[in-house]
């Protein structure tokens, strides 16, 4: 049941999910009415509003399963019901993995619709690219974000959801300005991985990006799990 | 060996060097109503936390159902026993009280579907409501009807009626009371609101500054203090040394007012001996325990 309870605390943000998604497509399609992305310049940009959308997703979406979370806004003061899931017999162990498990699901299906819509809805960039790349990109940008949304769960297992929103947009542009500035970021540069060093405008792998954003998965969801519990709500 | 349902022992918790518990000596056995009185940040509610789970505690031990509640694995087998209202009554805001129950279900193995329906039929609780959008009594009833139906061996219950109005408060009472008797339920429950415990608990315990003041019987403990009424006809030196039965010693003008816990005849006579005096015995009530124990001394 904490997969239900998960759910009817981020369905609308999914639902916000979707409608960017909607309002990406809608956009990319004005800009080129008959899906002709073809050039280099025009796919740049394409991916770059793409990795936008993900990062949002990825900022939306983290949850620990303990401090009450509203369905959509995010709201300071409503972790009343901390009391009630912690008295649940249910480890903290099962409260931040379900919860981060779920806002995971709906991130990778988010980027998933993203990459097919981008494929399907877009026969230039078609043209210019392989299913292989294509599938590649994908993975990329699942691995990639992955990272960035477990960054998020492990900031909501101490800070308010309003809170952690912030500091994970600090943080994210923070690195999106560090990227620019310092190119040879090198593997550390995750937003460059999901963007110019992508398999779709690359031609290649980030292997050790990705490597790098499995540390970060790993490290953050070991973090929040112990904060959890060891915190005394 | 007595059968306790909780049973602490020297529990210490404090709060950024704050002491919150300063050794609680707790005992609640099986099938009692345990009224749990303490002023405002008296430890009632880190207590309780203690007990779920929530909290660890610094030093001293605590055990429910005989386990202990260090351990995070055996305090999970423990809270499938128990059932338990937080203090602040809130709960999921996106859940309707139909969702609620659905969701809480499933948790718990004993979980009666006829108390289920009996509390929410009582309750007057409309299944399709927000629970942002029901009153704060109405909140209280909720979580009630959530601790109940868990089929739980112990009910914690952290200001339970908060929220309620007089005559739902009696209602709420009279169903706890009848389901202790039917179904033999521990009851452990914190509240200000003394003359609640007098109407239900069978027991209580006084916790001041984190430690436990007075606990046991209601009963037994009504009938051991007594008040003492004394009037000096002429202004007397009072012995500064009492019995250790006498808990306080209060002089205003040429009245004495004394707490005895025990046997006053001895100290009846101690005053009687002294020139000019008369003196009363009175029973006392909860409220005049509770009141001299937190700021009498």
């Amino acid at each position: 049941m904490l997969w239900y309870k998960g759910w009817l605390e981020t369905r609308f943000k999914l639902l916000f999910g979707c409608g960017l998604l909607v309002f990406f497509f809608v956009s990319m399609s004005s800009m080129s009415p008959s899906g002709g992305v073809r050039a280099p310049a025009q796919i740049n940009a394409f991916v770059s509003a793409a990795v936008i959308i993900v990062a949002m997703l990825s900022i939306v979406l983290p949850g620990a399963g303990i401090a009450t979370q509203p369905s959509l806004q995010a709201t300071k003061g409503l972790h009343g019901s901390m009391l009630f899931t912690l008295s649940l017999p249910v480890s903290r162990l099962r409260l931040v993995a379900v919860r981060a498990a779920i806002g995971c699901l709906e991130l990778a299906a988010s980027i998933g619709a993203l990459c097919c819509g981008m494929w399907f809805l877009f026969p230039g960039l078609r043209a210019a690219s392989t299913p292989k790349l294509m599938l590649l990109h994908l993975l990329v940008q699942l691995v990639c974000a992955s990272a960035l949304y477990f960054v998020g769960v492990f900031l909501t297992t101490f800070l308010d959801d309003q809170l952690r929103t912030w500091c994970s947009m600090i943080l994210f542009g923070t690195l999106g300005w560090l990227s620019k500035r310092t190119p040879k970021m090198g593997a550390l540069d995750i937003l460059r991985a999901m963007h110019e060093n992508s398999p779709l405008l690359s031609g290649a792998v980030p292997w050790l990006t990705v490597a790098f954003s499995c540390a970060v998965v790993a490290i953050a969801f070991i973090g929040a799990v112990k904060i959890a519990q060891w915190r005394e709500y | 060996m007595r059968d306790f349902v909780i049973e602490t022992t020297q529990l210490a918790k404090s709060y950024k060097g704050q002491p919150a518990l300063q050794g609680l000596n707790l005992e609640v056995g099986r099938g009692q109503i345990f009224g749990f009185l303490g002023r405002n940040g008296a430890g009632k509610t880190t207590t309780i936390k203690t007990l779920i789970g929530i909290l660890k505690a610094d030093s001293g031990t605590a055990c429910v159902f005989g386990i202990p509640v260090t351990d995070e694995d055996r305090s999970v087998k423990i809270r499938r026993r128990i059932g338990f209202v937080t203090e602040d009554k809130e709960l999921y805001p996106y859940m309707t009280v139909e969702q609620i129950l659905r969701f809480t279900r499933p948790f718990f193995p004993n979980w009666r579907e006829d108390l289920e329906k009996r509390y929410l039929e009582i309750f007057d609780l409309p299944p399709k409501r927000k629970i942002p959008d029901l009153s704060k009594g109405m909140r209280s009833k909720l979580m009630l009807l959530l601790a109940i139906s868990r089929g739980a061996e112990l009910l914690i219950l952290d200001e339970p009626t908060d929220g309620l109005d007089p005559a739902a408060i009696e209602d709420v009472l009279h169903e706890l009371v009848a389901l202790a008797e039917a179904e033999g339920t521990t009851m452990f429950f914190s509240s200000h609101q003394l003359s609640e415990v007098e109407m239900i608990a069978d027991h209580i315990g006084i916790i001041d500054q984190g430690r436990m003041v007075v606990s046991g019987s209601l009963n037994d403990i009504k009938a051991r203090y007594r008040r003492l009424r004394v009037v000096l006809e002429d202004p007397v030196e009072l012995p500064t040394r009492w019995a250790s039965c006498v808990e306080y010693v209060r002089q205003e003008g040429k009245v004495v007012s004394m707490l005895v816990n025990g046997n006053d005849e001895e100290i009846i006579q101690q005053v009687q001996s002294m020139p000019g005096t008369t003196v009363e015995s009175f029973p006392i009530t909860l409220k005049d325990i509770f009141l001299e124990q937190v700021r009498g001394k």
